[in-house]
């Protein structure tokens, strides 16, 4: 019963913040900050236990049950979201200083979390589907937040797109109760002996699953909402848009993949090289586009867009050296991304700098925030010895391993988007430095201590992470033979 | 001991951030610290190399990769002359950058490309050289980029995507080469790579343009000599010097154990070292600039270090001198162009110009500055009892040799022969610009500054003299005698490269070397007075200028690889701008029409259904108000008890009576203390009774309506429904 509690506490203490009346904004944020905190060690707590039993929450059939289990991907996927929402949530504290509803705001940023970690521990199809469901509703407001036309716009657009892709992933869901009888996961698939005559259908029902899931996974062409989505208050982009929504989207996409239908059924068939054709093309043009974007939140979700097809390019190799490949770049992405897009919002708003020509020569008057910046930049190239080189080398190994036209084309694909990463993102680092500030352009407002921390956390995160990570490492080829 | 392998990388990378606080503080502290680790580090190899250590040492636990370090014969020698040479330019630095802008930035800098550089030089596999290549890559742009003129931005940019284009290329040779082998480890590689089955040459070639783009190697050389100008003096030595024999380490590696005896490899690189040879010195002879000059130079021994390690390959087992001539002319030719770069900067710390024209006539006079010169130009030319000399015989024994064992096993040796040729007029060549370069620093006359030159004072203070003097004098000590000095150095090295002492040593002075060098010499000197004289400098009435003749458009870089590119983003935007379009265009209006046209629907079914909706409920109502009103009827009517009197008081129970007695006497208090005395308080148990008997009678009634009954019936359903639902 443990596991329910990290998933409850923040979505009751998100629900009743509005209920509240708060005197002293003070006194709001240590509620956030601790329910957030408090929800993160129960996690660690709850998830301490060895226990491997799914824990019922609610039964409709004998099939259909809503239930939670810890295993080796879900704790992996709730442990990342468990480290990194307090520390944004530390962040938007700042952040969200000057603005409006920032009640509202918290709540559903609190609801979220809950939501979030119901995803990450679903023991079954049906549950994840309900969470994911859930965390559409509860992430439309925070899009929505601005309250402009552009705002409203994003988040229509936002929901269109989801509810379009829950409704192809529910008929994935179908398709397994149907022919499988249970939605529930399992390492390699419910489907290790089925029938000839099944096994088309189910790949037909797999495919649809997929592209149902990767709206939310921001595969092309089902990407569109995410650039649109940036118009969102950056703690929101931050966290949501490139760690928690389009990662449940690729953790869906993993679960599906390898423990509800299961590679041995999609291995070499259509339903392998379509997903893997659309990753490998996604990734090329996520860096395309994002090197034509001048805006620089825009710029970065278009690389959450190319690197979120790295990590569905190692799972769709559907071997386990792929999905390990696949899950390292799961964590180390969301770290570099998370770091990335709080180091932006600080330069929108300490120095109103929207646009990638607005960095130049900010270099000097924002140092933290600048080296963090290039820390970020030069670990998402892939430079060595960073966090980003490691995942990008397992990833080209296991396609290489596995050989073939398709791998190999996506390994080429790889090493160009490495290039293209250099070059949209490394040319602002440089300017940071090497320009000029514009004329007239005033000086940035200083740092506050909840942003300093944040910065400086995930950078030594980064550091840290890149020189001592074999036990993660350990953990993540573990989890991908199933071991875990 | 083994730590100091690893200590020799790190201290560098760890002391470049206190020598960058230092140098913000007091430069002179920066740059003494920049010295001192310099100094140090070159010690330390000197030592290894005195010692004659061989040793490795592993760190799997990082990068998830692990790190492997090994300290050999070539790598204590190339640490220490790297060392050495960041020494002596550093000992330079202060007096060039004097008046610079961001002096501390560039010493930070100096010191991470020096672990980094070490780094590959130790490395013991290729994941850990790479490592450490890439880190270097980065650090050295910043020596490019360093003085921010338009012109070092675009070399700089140049520098940047070819480093990390040749990087990827790399990256993906390497993977392919793990994938294959199974390993990356140095000792690894020979034994994997004689497997059958294993096709290396697709990895080998990737490699090869990735270490081959930082050395300089056709055709990826279009950097080289728009970079190694624009960085400052001293950072130009150590990019040709250093940075360039990095690149050659990467294809030493790859040669000497993945296509040992390899004839196809062989054949690539011989190929590709006379290509660069012949350019080079091509551009170099055409060149009016000094640094550029001197750049191209480099790209132009860059081919004869690669000739010698084709030469290695093609030989196999006899490689003994192709092998020894290799590492001889990569030591040489760092030596020397540490020399020459540094006397570039002593003019430039002078003149601040480096134009020929500009500088001409300035050395006349300055025997120091002309001593220092002439070791390195004499060297580089291949004049006997100089460094040089003894490498480019070996490098040239080594294709005799060739030619003579094709010919003992009766093929035909044309193209080798050819190749010697090439290789004698290059040496030509060389000696032809270096002698331009001479005479007009120190034999020509300035048009009219020739006397303000004259007047100007000494062209060197301390340090620099220090720096230049010892630079040549090392390089003059390595070549009086070479079979003492650069034999024995050279063969502590061979087992690096998998090669074996020679059979017979080379004697260097024999007349059949000395011929061939003179050979070149004369080709020189004949080159010079026709083509440099008479071609390449203009009209005596104009004071004899050198002219710039090499075509403006033969450049690689602008014509073909710039457009390239541009072409490929325009491509990748054209391509994918219109399918952005697409899906926003199509989809997003598709999916907004879908939802409205959907609304609009539930709109009219939910106006189909407000009447009936409305029709239920006042139903519902209607039934209720008579369901309710029939029994109140039947209250009244039929079911009245007949003729109701006024009752005797209602009778209570104990609760209520002691509540009333207890309110009576609160009551009475009350008035007592208020003082209202006359009207007498009302007896509150009958008050209680009478409310208990008429909620009674009410509850009575009410438990008898339909209303009631509905409710109950309605709240077992629910109960009903959750415990379906919960169990």
């Amino acid at each position: 019963m443990m596991l329910a509690v990290p998933i409850a506490l923040p979505l009751l203490a998100g629900a009743v913040l509005p209920a509240f009346r708060w005197k002293r904004k003070a006194a709001r944020n240590a509620y956030v900050l601790g329910m957030t905190v408090l929800a993160s060690l129960l996690l660690a707590w709850a998830l301490a236990a060895p226990s491997q039993e799914p824990v019922e929450l609610l039964r409709f059939t004998s099939r259909l049950t809503v239930s939670l289990k810890a295993d080796g991907l879900g704790r992996l996927f709730a442990v990342l979201i468990a480290v990194l929402w307090p520390l944004t949530t530390l962040y938007a504290l700042e952040y969200m200083q000057g603005e409006a509803k920032q009640d509202s705001f918290f709540a559903f940023f609190l609801m979220s979390y809950g939501v979030t970690l119901g995803i990450a521990l679903s023991a079954n199809l049906l549950t994840l589907y309900l969470f994911y469901e859930l965390l559409s509703l509860s992430t439309l407001p925070l899009v929505m937040h601005g309250g402009s036309g552009a705002s409203v716009q994003a988040g229509l657009k936002y929901l269109y797109y989801s509810l379009g892709g829950a409704a192809f992933a529910f008929i994935g869901l179908v398709y397994l109760v149907y022919f499988g009888g249970t939605t529930d996961f399992a390492y390699g698939g419910l489907f290790t002996q089925v029938d000839i005559r099944h096994s088309a259908q189910l790949r037909l029902g797999y495919l649809l699953c997929f592209l149902g899931f990767s709206v939310k996974a921001a595969v092309f062409p089902l990407h569109g909402w995410l650039p649109t989505a940036s118009v969102a208050p950056t703690p929101v982009t931050a966290l949501l848009h490139a760690v928690a929504v389009v990662k449940s989207g690729v953790f869906a996409i993993i679960r599906i993949t390898y423990f509800s239908f299961g590679a041995a059924l999609l291995q070499g068939s259509y339903a392998q090289h379509i997903p893997l054709a659309l990753a490998a093309f996604t990734i090329v043009y996520g860096c395309a586009m994002a090197f034509r974007e001048r805006h620089l939140k825009r710029r970065l979700a278009y690389s959450t867009v190319s690197n979120l097809s790295y990590i569905l390019f190692g799972a769709l190799l559907l071997t386990p050296q792929g999905l390990a490949a696949g899950l390292m770049h799961l964590v180390f992405h969301a770290l570099m991304k998370i770091t990335l897009f709080l180091a932006a919002g600080v330069y929108m708003v300490k120095a109103q700098a929207d646009d990638v020509r607005d960095l130049r020569g900010l270099g000097r008057s924002m140092g933290l925030t600048s080296g963090v910046f290039v820390l970020g930049s030069l670990a998402m190239t892939g430079i060595p010895p960073l966090i980003g080189f490691i995942s990008k080398w397992s990833l080209g190994v296991s396609a290489v391993t596995l050989g073939g036209a398709l791998p190999v084309a996506g390994l080429v694909a790889l090493l160009i988007s490495a290039v293209l990463t250099g070059a949209y993102l490394m040319t602002p680092s440089f300017t940071l430095y090497t320009a000029r500030r514009a004329e007239g352009a005033g000086e940035p407002e200083p740092l506050g201590l909840p942003m300093r921390i944040t910065l400086l956390a995930l950078a030594a995160a980064m550091v840290v992470l890149s020189f001592y990570n074999q036990p993660l490492l350990d953990f993540l080829t573990r989890t991908a033979s199933g071991l875990m | 001991m083994d730590w100091i392998a690893p200590m020799m990388v790190a201290l560098p990378l760890l002391a470049a951030i206190p020598c960058w606080a230092l140098g913000r503080k007091k430069l002179a502290w920066g740059y003494a610290l920049m010295i001192a680790m310099t100094a140090l580090e070159t010690a330390a190899a000197l030592w290894l190399l005195a010692r004659g250590s061989t040793f490795s040492i592993a760190f799997p636990q990082i990068m998830g990769l692990g790190i492997r370090l090994k300290v050999d014969g070539f790598r204590a020698l190339y640490a220490a002359v790297a060392g050495f040479m960041w020494m002596m330019t550093s000992l330079l630095t202060p007096a060039y950058m004097a008046h610079g802008h961001k002096q501390a930035r560039y010493c930070f800098f100096t010191l991470l490309t020096m672990g980094a550089t070490l780094g590959v030089f130790l490395s013991d596999d290729l994941i850990s050289a790479f490592l450490f290549f890439e880190i270097m890559s980065f650090t050295s742009y910043c020596w490019v980029a360093h003085e921010q003129t338009p012109g070092a931005m675009r070399a700089g940019q140049t520098y940047l995507a070819i480093a990390v284009m040749g990087g990827m290329a790399m990256l993906m040779g390497l993977m392919m080469l793990y994938q294959q082998l199974g390993s990356l480890a140095f000792d690894d590689l020979a034994q994997l790579a004689s497997t059958p089955g294993t096709s290396l040459y697709l990895p080998g070639a990737l490699i090869l343009a990735g270490f081959g783009a930082k050395a300089g190697m056709f055709p990826l050389h279009v950097w080289l000599p728009k970079a190694h100008p624009v960085a400052p003096a001293p950072a130009s030595a150590l990019l040709s010097g250093v940075l360039t024999k990095v690149g050659i380490f990467g294809i030493l590696v790859i040669s000497s154990r993945l296509f040992f005896g390899d004839v196809l490899w062989g054949n690539l690189l011989l190929g590709l070292g006379l290509i660069n040879m012949f350019l080079g010195a091509l551009l170099a002879l055409f060149s009016t600039d000094l640094k550029r000059t001197l750049a191209c130079s480099s790209m132009s021994q860059i081919g004869f270090i690669l000739l010698g390690i084709g030469m290695q390959s093609l030989l196999g087992e006899h490689n003994a001198l192709a092998a020894q001539g290799t590492v001889l002319h990569m030591l040489n030719h760092s030596l020397i162009k540490l020399c020459l770069f540094m006397a570039a900067g002593v003019i430039y710390i002078n003149l601040h110009q480096l134009n020929l024209n500009d500088i001409r006539g300035y050395g006349r006079g300055r025997w120091g500055l002309m001593a220092c010169f002439l070791v390195g130009a004499a060297s580089i030319s291949g004049i006997p009892l100089f460094s040089g000399y003894a490498s480019k015989t070996l490098l040239h024994e080594s294709i005799v040799e060739y030619i003579v064992h094709l010919q003992e096993i009766g093929q035909s040796a044309l193209w080798y022969q050819l190749a010697e040729w090439v290789f004698i007029i290059t040496g030509g060549i060389t000696f032809c610009y270096m002698l331009k370069l001479f005479i007009a620093l120190f034999i020509d006359k300035h048009p009219t500054r020739q006397a303000e030159f004259d007047g100007m004072g000494r062209s060197m203070t301390a340090l620099p003299a220090i720096a230049l003097g010892g630079s040549a004098l090392l390089l003059f000590a390595l070549g009086l005698w070479p079979e003492g000095t650069l034999t024995p150095l050279a063969n502590r090295t061979l087992s690096f490269m998998h090669a074996h002492e020679p059979a017979h040593a080379v004697v260097f002075l024999a007349p059949v070397n000395l011929i061939g060098g003179a050979k070149s010499l004369l080709i020189g000197l004949l080159l010079y007075w026709l083509v440099v004289r008479r071609w390449l400098m203009g009209k005596a009435q104009e004071g004899r200028p050198y002219l710039n003749r090499w075509p403006h458009r033969l450049d690689l870089e602008d014509s073909l690889y710039r457009p390239l590119v541009q072409g490929l983003k325009q491509l990748g935007i054209a391509v994918c701008t219109p399918l952005d379009k697409l899906v926003d265009g199509f989809l997003g209006p598709f999916v907004w029409r879908a939802s409205a046209l959907l609304a609009s629907m539930l709109g009219g079914v939910e106006r189909l259904f407000g009447p009936l909706y409305a029709l239920a409920t006042f139903t519902a109502r209607t039934l209720e108000v008579m369901v309710d009103g029939l029994s109140v009827v039947l209250v009244r009517t039929i079911l009245r008890p007949a003729g109701e009197p006024a009752g005797p008081p209602p009778v209570g129970n104990r609760f209520t009576h002691s509540l009333g007695r207890a309110a009576d006497r609160l009551s009475l208090g009350f008035r007592r203390l208020l003082g209202r005395g006359a009207q007498p308080p009302p007896r509150y148990s009958v008050v209680f009774a009478g409310i208990w008997h008429t909620m009674q009678d009410t509850l009575r009634r009410l438990l008898r309506t339909l209303s009631f009954s509905l409710i109950l019936f309605a709240l077992g359903l629910v109960l009903l429904l959750a415990y379906l639902l919960t169990r």
